[in-house]
C-alpha cells in the first residue's frame, strides 16, 4: 500500500511533466539492464567509429583529417559518415570511439562554447574548448569513450590537441588516433617537417589517412579533410574517393509491378498543409 | 543471446523520388517461440514521419509512448508538426540520455521534410545518428537486410518500383533468419498520399 | 517463392554396393583420435561453442495401424541464421528403416550411416534383416559409449521388421525408449500438441500422413527454428515410401486462405469547416 504524502506528489508532478529535461544521463533503466545481463544476455554492442583521425600544424594554421567508416561489430553500419565535428567557426574536432558519445560530447562542448560567444562577443579558443572536453570525459572515468583530436586558430595561433577518453590531453604538432592511428602515425613520422605549405600538409594528411583506410581493417572509405587558417575554415567533404564502388551492376533488380503479393492495402490521402494540424484533440483532456 | 534477439525483428527504410517507404516484419517471438505475427514495429508520429523501432519490444512501446508525448508537447507549443531532421535529433537525445542503461531498441526514422524531400535515418541504441542517402535497415535480419539492399536498391525510383524493391528486400532477408518474418508491412509515402500494406510472407 | 527441394529427393543406392578398397576394416569399432591436451572437457566445451551444430528440429513418428509414419521439417539453423531450408532429416537407413534427425547435423549423418553399414552387415551374416529393436540397440550402444563427449543426436529409428512395425527413441545421452509415439526437437512439444490431440490407433495411411503433416506445419509455424518443407514417410510390410512433401509456406495458406482483401481507400473529406 502506498500513501501518496506531500514529497511524493511533488515528485510525481515532476515525473509527468519531466518531459524536457534538465539534461544530464538517467540511470533508471540501468537496474532492469542489469539483471537481464545476470539471466545471461549479452549487452547491445554500440556503433563504433574504428577510424583514422589525425590532424598536423602547418606554417599558417591547422589540417584535421579523417576516414568516413562507421561499424557496428563486424558490419560496416556506415560507408560515408562524417568524424570531423564542427565546434566552433575556428575549431574543429575529430572524433574516435563510440560514436554517441563523440556525437555527443562535440555537440555539447560547440553549444557551450557558442553561448560563451555570445556572452563575451569574442572568437572562442581552442583552449576553452579542450577545458571543456577533458573535464567532462574526465568526469566520467573514460566511460563516456571518446577518443579526439582537436585543432583550431585562435588569437594566440594555430593549436592541435589529442584528448583521451579518461580525460588526459596532449599537445602536438601533429597527431593522429583510433585505430589506424599506428599506421597514420607511421606515415607522419616519416615525413613530417616544420612549415609544411598547405598545400604540402593537405597531401599528407591524405596520405596519413589513406594508409589508415588500406592498412587499418577498422578504417575505410573516403577521406575528409579541413583546413583552418586564420579567419577562415575550409571543411573539404570527401576530399579523396579512394574506394568506389565497382560492384554495381548497371542494370540492378528490375521488379515487375504487382510482384510482390499483397494481402491487404489502405490508402490514405493526405490533407493539404493549410489546414489545422490534425491532433488538435489532445486538447480534450 | 543478444537481447536484441529476445523478441526478434526486421525493420527498413528507403529513399525512392520524392517519396519514401519503410517497412517491417510482423512477429512477435520470445527466443525461439512465436507469440503474434501481427506485432506492429512502425509507428506514425505525423502525416509524413514515421518511425520503425526494432529491437525489445517494451522498449519498443515504452519509447514509442514517450517519443508521441515529447511531439505532441512541441505541437502544442509550436503550433506545427516536427521536421524529419528535428524528430531525429529528439529521438537521438532521449536516447542518449540513457547512454548508461540503454532502451534496447534500434530506431529507423523516415519522414517527407520541406519541400517533400524524403528523410531516412538510423541510430544505435543510444542515439549515435546514421543519416544515408539510400536505405537504412535495423533488427536481427539487419545482416541480410543490408545485402539484399544493396544489391536491389536503385535511386530515384517511382512509389511503385520502391514498394516492390523494399517488399522483395524485406521478405529474402527475413527468409533468412529464424527470428522474424511471419508476413510483412509496408509504408509508402509520397507527398499526397499514405499507402499502407500487408504483404503475404511465409509463416514458419 | 518456390523453394529448391533437389536436396530433399531419395537416390536409389549406388549399384555395386560398397566397395571396400579404402582399406578400412568395417567389422572394427569406429574410434576417433582424441585431442592431445590436459583438459579435454574444456577442449571439447570450446571446440562445440566454435563449431555450433545445427540444432532446432521438428521431428515425429508414430505407429498406427498400417505401420509407421516418419515426419520432419528440413530447416537447418545457426543461432538465428538459417542456413538451409532444404536438409533432408530423414534418413534412409535401408528400405525397411528410417531414422530421424534432430541436434548435430554431422553426429545424426555420420552414426545413421555407420549403423546403416552395421545393419547390412547383420543381414549378411545372419542372412535375415536386423529387427528395429536390434539396431536400435546397436546405435544407443554407439551413443553411450561417446557418452559425456560432445555428441549432440536425438533420433527415432522406426521400420518393418518380422514382428511388424517398430519404433524407438534414441539418444546421445544414452536414452532408449520403445514406444508408438514420439516427437524430437525444438518443435517438438507443438508437434505433441496437435498429434496427441488428432491421434487414434485406426486411422487409414491418408488420415495418418494428414495429421503428421499438420503436426509439423504447426510446429514450424509457432517453432522460429523450424521450417521449410514438411517430408511424411509411411513404413509399411513393403518397405518404406515417401508420402509427399511440402513447402509449409504453401502449406499456411492452404490451411488458412487468405484473400486478398479489397483496397481500402479513404474519402478524401469535405472541405473543412
Amino acid at each position: 500500500m502506498h500513501v501518496i504524502v506531500e514529497g511524493d506528489r511533488e515528485r510525481m508532478a515532476r515525473f509527468a511533466a519531466d518531459a524536457p529535461t534538465r539534461g544530464g544521463f538517467s540511470f533508471d533503466l540501468c537496474q532492469r539492464n542489469e539483471m537481464l545481463l545476470k539471466k545471461g544476455t549479452q549487452l547491445p554492442t554500440f556503433r563504433k567509429t574504428g577510424t583514422t583521425i589525425v590532424g598536423l600544424v602547418f606554417e599558417d594554421g591547422v589540417i584535421l583529417g579523417a576516414d568516413t567508416r562507421a561499424t557496428e561489430g563486424p558490419i560496416v553500419a556506415d560507408k560515408n559518415c562524417e568524424k570531423i565535428h564542427y565546434m566552433a567557426p575556428n575549431i574543429y574536432c575529430c572524433g574516435a570511439g563510440t560514436a554517441a558519445d563523440t556525437e555527443a560530447v562535440t555537440d555539447m562542448v560547440s553549444s557551450q562554447l557558442q553561448l560563451h560567444r555570445y556572452a563575451t562577443g569574442r572568437e572562442s579558443r581552442v583552449v576553452t574548448a579542450l577545458t571543456l572536453l577533458k573535464s567532462h570525459l574526465f568526469s566520467y572515468q573514460g566511460h563516456v569513450s571518446a577518443a579526439l583530436v582537436l585543432g583550431g586558430v585562435d588569437i594566440t595561433g594555430p593549436h592541435l590537441h589529442t584528448v583521451y577518453p579518461h580525460g588526459s590531453t596532449d599537445t602536438l604538432p601533429f597527431a593522429t588516433m583510433g585505430s589506424g592511428s599506428l599506421a597514420a602515425m607511421a606515415v607522419f613520422e616519416s615525413k613530417f617537417r616544420e612549415g609544411l605549405t598547405r598545400d604540402e600538409g593537405i597531401k599528407l594528411v591524405s596520405e596519413a589517412i589513406c594508409s589508415g583506410i588500406f592498412n587499418d581493417l577498422g578504417s575505410g572509405s573516403n577521406v575528409d579533410v579541413c583546413v583552418i587558417t586564420r579567419g577562415q575554415t575550409e571543411y573539404l567533404r570527401n576530399h579523396q574517393l579512394p574506394n568506389p564502388r565497382t560492384y554495381v551492376s548497371s542494370r540492378g533488380y528490375n521488379f515487375l509491378k504487382g510482384h510482390t503479393e499483397v494481402l491487404s492495402t489502405k490508402i490514405t490521402p493526405l490533407k493539404s498543409k493549410v489546414e489545422a494540424p490534425a491532433e488538435v484533440d489532445a486538447m480534450e483532456e | 543471446m543478444s537481447i536484441f534477439e529476445y523478441n526478434g525483428s526486421a525493420v527498413v527504410a528507403m529513399v525512392g523520388k520524392n517519396c519514401f517507404a519503410i517497412a517491417s516484419d510482423r512477429r512477435l517471438g520470445v527466443n525461439l517461440q512465436t507469440i503474434a505475427t501481427d506485432f506492429q514495429r512502425i509507428f506514425k508520429i505525423h502525416d509524413k514521419l514515421y518511425i520503425g523501432l526494432s529491437g525489445l519490444a517494451t522498449d519498443v512501446q515504452t519509447l514509442y509512448q514517450r517519443l508521441i508525448f515529447r511531439h505532441k508537447l512541441y505541437q502544442l507549443r509550436e503550433e506545427r508538426d516536427m521536421k524529419p531532421q528535428t524528430f531525429a535529433s529528439l529521438v537521438s537525445a532521449i536516447l542518449y540520455e540513457k547512454r548508461f542503461g540503454p532502451y534496447f531498441c534500434q530506431p529507423v526514422i523516415a519522414g517527407l521534410g520541406d519541400d517533400d524531400v524524403p528523410f531516412i535515418c538510423t541510430m544505435d541504441c543510444i542515439g549515435a545518428k546514421e543519416l544515408a542517402k539510400d536505405f537504412v535497415v535495423s533488427g536481427t535480419a539487419s545482416e541480410s537486410l543490408y545485402g539484399a539492399c544493396e544489391s536491389m536498391y536503385k535511386p530515384n525510383m517511382e512509389p511503385e518500383e520502391l514498394f516492390e524493391t523494399i517488399s522483395q528486400a524485406l521478405l529474402s532477408s527475413v527468409d533468412r533468419d529464424c527470428l522474424s518474418g511471419w508476413g510483412g508491412h509496408v509504408l509508402l509515402v509520397t507527398s499526397t498520399e499514405v499507402q499502407e500494406r500487408t504483404l503475404k510472407g511465409r509463416m514458419d | 517463392m518456390k523453394l529448391d527441394l533437389s536436396g530433399l529427393q531419395s537416390f536409389p543406392s549406388i549399384p555395386g554396393g560398397a566397395v571396400d578398397d579404402l582399406g578400412v576394416d568395417l567389422f572394427a569399432a569406429p574410434s576417433f583420435q582424441l585431442p592431445a591436451c590436459s583438459d579435454f572437457d574444456g577442449f571439447q566445451k570450446d571446440a562445440i561453442q566454435m563449431v555450433k551444430p545445427a540444432k532446432g528440429t521438428t521431428t515425429l513418428a508414430f505407429i498406427f495401424k498400417e505401420g509407421v509414419i516418419v515426419a520432419a521439417d528440413s530447416r537447418a539453423s545457426m543461432g538465428g541464421y538459417i542456413s538451409s531450408q532444404s536438409v533432408k532429416k530423414i534418413i534412409e537407413i535401408n528400405p525397411y528403416m528410417l531414422g530421424t534427425m534432430a541436434g548435430g547435423a554431422a553426429d545424426c549423418q555420420f552414426w545413421h550411416r555407420n549403423l546403416g553399414i552395421k545393419c547390412r552387415l547383420h543381414e549378411l551374416a545372419n542372412k535375415r534383416r536386423i529387427s528395429v529393436t536390434g539396431a536400435s540397440k546397436l546405435l544407443a550402444n554407439i551413443l553411450y559409449s561417446y557418452r559425456g563427449m560432445g555428441l549432440s543426436v536425438g533420433t527415432m529409428i522406426a521400420g518393418w521388421d518380422e514382428k511388424g512395425p517398430g519404433l524407438y527413441y534414441v539418444d546421445s545421452e544414452g536414452g532408449r525408449l520403445k514406444g508408438t509415439r514420439f516427437s524430437v526437437g525444438s518443435g517438438s512439444p507443438y508437434a505433441y500438441g496437435v498429434l496427441d490431440s488428432g491421434y487414434r490407433f485406426d486411422m487409414t495411411v491418408e488420415e495418418a500422413a494428414e495429421l503428421a503433416r499438420r503436426s509439423i506445419y504447426h510446429a514450424t509455424f509457432r517453432d522460429g527454428a523450424s521450417g521449410g518443407v514438411a517430408s511424411v514417410y509411411h513404413v509399411g510390410p513393403d518397405g518404406w515410401k515417401k508420402l509427399s512433401g511440402d513447402d509449409v509456406g504453401e502449406l499456411h495458406y492452404k490451411y488458412y486462405p487468405v484473400a486478398p482483401t479489397p483496397v481500402e481507400q479513404e474519402m478524401t473529406d469535405a472541405p473543412a469547416a
